[in-house]
């Protein structure tokens, strides 16, 4: 074993090395069965039918009251979509199909244990279970529509059930990932202010039947400890009548599912019918600060954006046995495991454990088993079938039609082998690029209309237009090989309304760096920033090259300002931390780091220690920091961002430019004087910087 | 932000929280739910350092293990080390070299 293993370059700086690749083309039989075939469609979706070329999808969702507007932008960029509408999500998944398949399976779940029996649930019986446990959370529970819960369920039907039955009350549900720690989902509780846990005792990951309640003690008390209270945790059984965790039940807070619906059998919940744009639900994802975004997604946008990307560019119909290898914990899941196939009446396979337990063939053998011809997966899971199993694919009768990859881009050798092995040269494939926040696909290839590119997910889905910014706002052009921000022009339906809880920051975040008026309430002034490096090659297709943080050039080493930052953010009196060169003759550029400690700790010595120990174990001794300086407070925007500008322009005695415009403009000249007094003290006298010095450090801090 | 890579820090959570009830001593195991909490709050880009320092505590351990004779502990923390290790190299969290 070594332990030399070193954090690996940026995906971009793999991903610019990548050659242009040859087009493949799917099959004729493919493009003959799928959904977009017409190449109108492409005219359809341009910007000058932009946003009511939308209304294509919208209308692959039934509504109780059809909107007025299809986008409202009075609020930018708090878009609403399809105002005046109202619908319920639950009733699109489920009840519409009642009467064509009833008897059809909705959700088709696989047990990690072989042994176990497979289990199908039907739209009947799916509409059945929704009820019960809808009724169980309204008249036991207490909840009505706005309110949220939480969850902390692993991969078994209990979750779809759960989210299915609080999209029928108009309750936002919020999952947290089982796998994550109870610590992780109390704080995400907490921050959404739920008074009621949904969990699970046990499932099983790798053969072992984990313990999973244990998890929501800790969860408990971490929401405490953030002032929300959990009054209620009900726990769903993975064997019922058998509880499979050593944690005990506290009496008055925590009640067996199986139990409390004894008590709701045949129950029917009539589906409350909501606005559009009501949330329907929270979806976590990590922020620069430590404390989570709670993503919030929209009821009637996201519905008809997932439904309109799952028919079109995973080509799912009803009949279709559809298995999208993820965990319903991320938004992959949630979008393209239970609304998007379920809003489209198919059959979507749920699976409980690793995909490799116990054999690498365990994959393949679900789909010859359950006739599963469209499946869907991540590049990671992708890289491990292949290097455990190269050769498995080949050894079961499974015929995909079509394939789709998510997550970070693939590099083509794995997409060949995922394209000519794991789809036997029959599928169509697509790569695809989105995020958390987006709710559906950004990037991607329409299968039978446009060929796929090993490497690159395709040009922007329809209704969706991209353009690459540098750090100036200028557009980068197709074909010219250079890098830029990728960026989305326009809104789109399946856009996340804000950060729950902090609106301020989802503009900062999203919108602030490209917003050409933020006074104005045409969308063509709020280019949306993905956060991800792109190039765009003369075809139009998108090469995604990962994040766009700054970076500091540390003797030829690249040292990502967020990478240093989050280091130091490990030791506990760090509150704040801000990295940014500073010229050395020696290594060209240094690092100097800025911290502020939380409220109550006084500077010392020893925590200046601690933090570059910190960057040394975490990211190399390269990285050590020249100085790391305990400043009282850190320049920052009105909205709470960090001028890394600034502070970058102190440490190297250079022009810091316009601060009037800062929240706290007079702690500039306080940190100003105070490490320039201390570093001529030290000897360190500063030298002229050169323009191209000068302007390096104007625009450090512009990818924040 | 950063494509849907979420599932990542999933991922790794589950595999340090394995790592967790392989640890000899509470200390050791104190070291991992850090390295796990970090996993779970910081940005996807922070993965690989997590990765990387709580391989190089499996190294130790496993040192440890061995030069204590303690072979069922040793092969307890070389296996999930072993997954820790594929995992991060299958997500492109660490190089192989």
């Amino acid at each position: 074993m070594t332990t030399e293993q070193q954090a690996q370059l940026s995906e971009a700086q793999i991903a610019v090395h990548w050659r242009e690749e040859e087009y493949y083309t799917p099959t004729p039989k493919f493009i003959g069965q799928a959904n977009a075939t017409d190449p109108d469609m492409l005219t359809r979706f341009r910007e000058q039918n932009f946003p009511g070329c939308f209304k294509e999808y919208a209308d692959l969702l039934s509504w109780d009251c059809y909107w007025h507007t299809t986008l409202d932008t009075d609020n930018a960029p708090f878009w609403k979509w399809f105002v005046g509408g109202r619908l319920n999500a639950c009733f699109n998944c489920v009840d519409r199909h009642l009467t064509t398949s009833r008897n059809k399976a909705a959700l088709i779940w696989v047990p990690e244990p072989e042994a176990e029996a497979t289990e199908a649930i039907t739209y009947q019986e799916l509409y059945r279970r929704v009820n019960e446990f809808a009724a169980l959370l309204r008249e036991w529970g207490g909840v009505h529509a706005g309110d949220r819960v939480t969850f902390h369920l692993p991969m078994v039907p209990q979750l779809p059930v759960a989210m299915l039955a609080c999209a029928r009350l108009g309750v936002i549900h919020s999952e947290v990932f089982g796998g994550f720690s109870g610590a992780a989902c109390g704080g995400r509780a907490a921050d959404s202010g739920s008074t009621i846990l949904v969990t699970m005792d046990g499932y099983y990951r790798n053969g072992q039947l984990i313990d999973h309640k244990v998890k929501a003690d800790e969860a408990i008390d971490e929401a405490r400890r953030l002032g929300q209270e959990i009054e209620k945790v009900l726990v769903w059984r993975r064997h019922p009548g058998q509880y499979a965790s050593r944690s005990a039940m506290v009496e008055g807070r925590d009640f067996f599912v199986d139990e409390l619906l004894d008590g709701y059998r045949g129950a029917t919940v009539a589906p409350v019918s909501q606005p559009a744009e009501a949330p329907l639900f929270l979806m976590y994802t990590s922020g620069t600060t430590g404390r989570p975004k709670g993503c919030q997604h929209s009821t009637g946008g996201y519905l008809a954006y997932v439904a309109g990307t799952s028919k079109y560019y995973q080509d799912i119909h009803p009949g279709d046995t559809y298995w999208c290898c993820a965990d319903i914990g991320w938004i992959t899941g949630h979008s393209y495991i239970v609304y998007g196939p379920l809003a489209l009446g198919t059959t979507s396979v749920m699976y409980e454990g690793v995909p490799t337990y116990p054999d690498a063939g365990r994959v393949w053998r679900i789909a010859e088993r359950l006739g599963v011809n469209i499946f869907h997966t991540a590049p990671t899971t992708i890289r491990m079938l292949r290097k455990l199993g190269p050769d498995e694919p080949g050894r079961y009768d499974y015929h995909f039609k079509h394939m789709t990859t998510v997550g970070e881009p693939i590099e083509p050798e794995v997409w060949r082998w995922y394209h000519d092995v794991a789809g036997k040269g029959e599928a169509a494939i697509v790569d695809t690029w989105w995020q958390t926040e987006n709710g559906g696909f950004l990037g991607s290839t329409l299968p039978a209309l446009q060929p796929m590119k090993p490497g690159s997910c395709g040009p922007g889905v329809l209704g969706i237009y991209p353009v690459i910014y540098d750090e100036d706002g200028k557009v980068v052009e197709a074909g010219s090989g250079r890098a830029g921000n990728i960026c989305i022009r326009n809104p789109w339906p399946g856009i996340f309304q804000t950060i729950w809880g902090q609106p301020e920051r989802f503009k900062q975040i999203y919108y602030e760096k490209y917003c050409r008026d933020s006074g104005s309430t045409d969308w063509r002034d709020w280019p949306y920033f993905a956060g991800d490096g792109a190039v765009q090659a003369a075809d139009g297709y998108f090469r995604i090259l990962g994040r766009v943080d700054d970076v500091i050039n540390v003797a030829g080493h690249r040292l990502g300002t967020k990478e240093l930052e989050s280091a130091s953010l490990t030791v506990t009196e760090v509150a704040e931390a801000a990295a940014v060169p500073v010229m050395d003759e020696v290594r060209g550029r240094a690092v100097e780091m800025y911290i502020a400690l939380k409220p109550g700790l006084s500077a010392s010595t020893d925590v200046q220690d601690k933090v570059t120990a910190a960057i040394e174990t975490q990211i190399g001794k390269i990285a050590r920091p020249k100085h790391v300086w305990i400043v009282a407070d850190m320049p920052k925007t009105r909205s709470g961002k960090i001028m890394r500008r600034v502070i970058a322009g102190i440490s190297n005695f250079a022009d810091v430019g316009d601060v009037s415009t800062l929240a706290n403009p007079e702690i500039v000249e306080d940190i100003r004087h105070r490490i320039q007094a201390e570093k001529l003290a030290r000897g360190e006298v500063p030298r002229q910087l050169t323009p191209e010095e000068a302007q390096e450090i104007k625009a450090f801090g512009h990818a924040d | 932000m950063v494509m849907t890579q979420q599932y990542l820090s999933g991922e790794l959570s589950v595999l340090l929280a394995q790592l967790c009830a392989v640890a000899t001593g509470r200390g050791r195991a104190c070291e991992v739910e850090r390295l796990r909490q970090e996993a779970e709050t910081l940005p996807i880009v922070a993965l690989g350092c997590v990765t990387a320092r709580a391989l190089r505590l499996t190294d130790a351990w496993c040192w440890d293990s061995l030069t204590r004779g303690d072979m069922p502990a040793f092969r307890r923390q070389a296996e999930v080390s072993a997954q820790l290790f594929e995992f991060a190299v299958c997500a492109g969290l660490l190089t192989a070299e």
